[in-house]
């Protein structure tokens, strides 16, 4: 079960990395696959596992072809 | 006297939906955080080198000794000084 759940769309993307600039590429691509890896971040709505409704900046890996990986919380801006 | 005990660092012990930000069973630095706590997460520094709120299931926090913490605190410092170094772009990397 996930950490807590996204309410709607994620807006203000911007990417943060690209590359080699990302300190765990080798990580990802261990165990995702190669790929053009960058490191994104967003602002949505997020319901935690207490069910309570926060706005969070939100961080992330895409790569082409492939979903978003591993999105996490990096801070809450409510 | 009794060695006063704090909780700086928490064992991965659960890494479902984010094998590569975190690695089973290795030792992490935990961020005080009180408002993720009430929350049931903790704020870890992953393997990206930032911080970042996980749920707490997927950590076990240690409770050491405060000298013992101390010494691991000044090796995650050291692995962190090297990294940033290595970055491009970093003023060590001039040359």
């Amino acid at each position: 079960m996930s950490d807590f759940e996204i309410i709607g769309e994620i807006s203000d993307i911007e990417t943060i990395a690209i590359g080699n600039a990302i300190r765990d590429l080798p990580r990802l691509q261990k165990v995702y696959g190669p790929g053009r890896w960058r490191k994104l971040k967003g602002i949505a709505l997020v319901r935690l596992s207490n069910g309570k409704l926060r706005r969070a900046e939100l961080h992330w890996y895409e790569a082409h072809g492939m979903s978003k990986k591993e999105i996490k919380r990096k801070r809450y801006l409510d | 006297m009794t060695e006063k005990k704090s909780q700086a660092f928490a064992i991965c012990i659960d890494n479902s939906g984010y094998p590569a930000s975190l690695e089973l069973h290795k030792i992490y630095r935990v961020i005080p955080d009180e408002e993720a706590a009430l929350d049931g997460d903790l704020r870890v520094i992953d393997e990206s080198g930032e911080d970042y709120l996980y749920a707490a299931k997927h950590f076990l926090l240690i409770d050491l000794p405060r000298n013992t913490e101390h010494i691991l605190m000044h090796s995650f410092s050291r692995v962190l000084q090297k990294d940033e170094e290595a970055q491009p772009g970093h003023p060590a990397d001039a040359d």
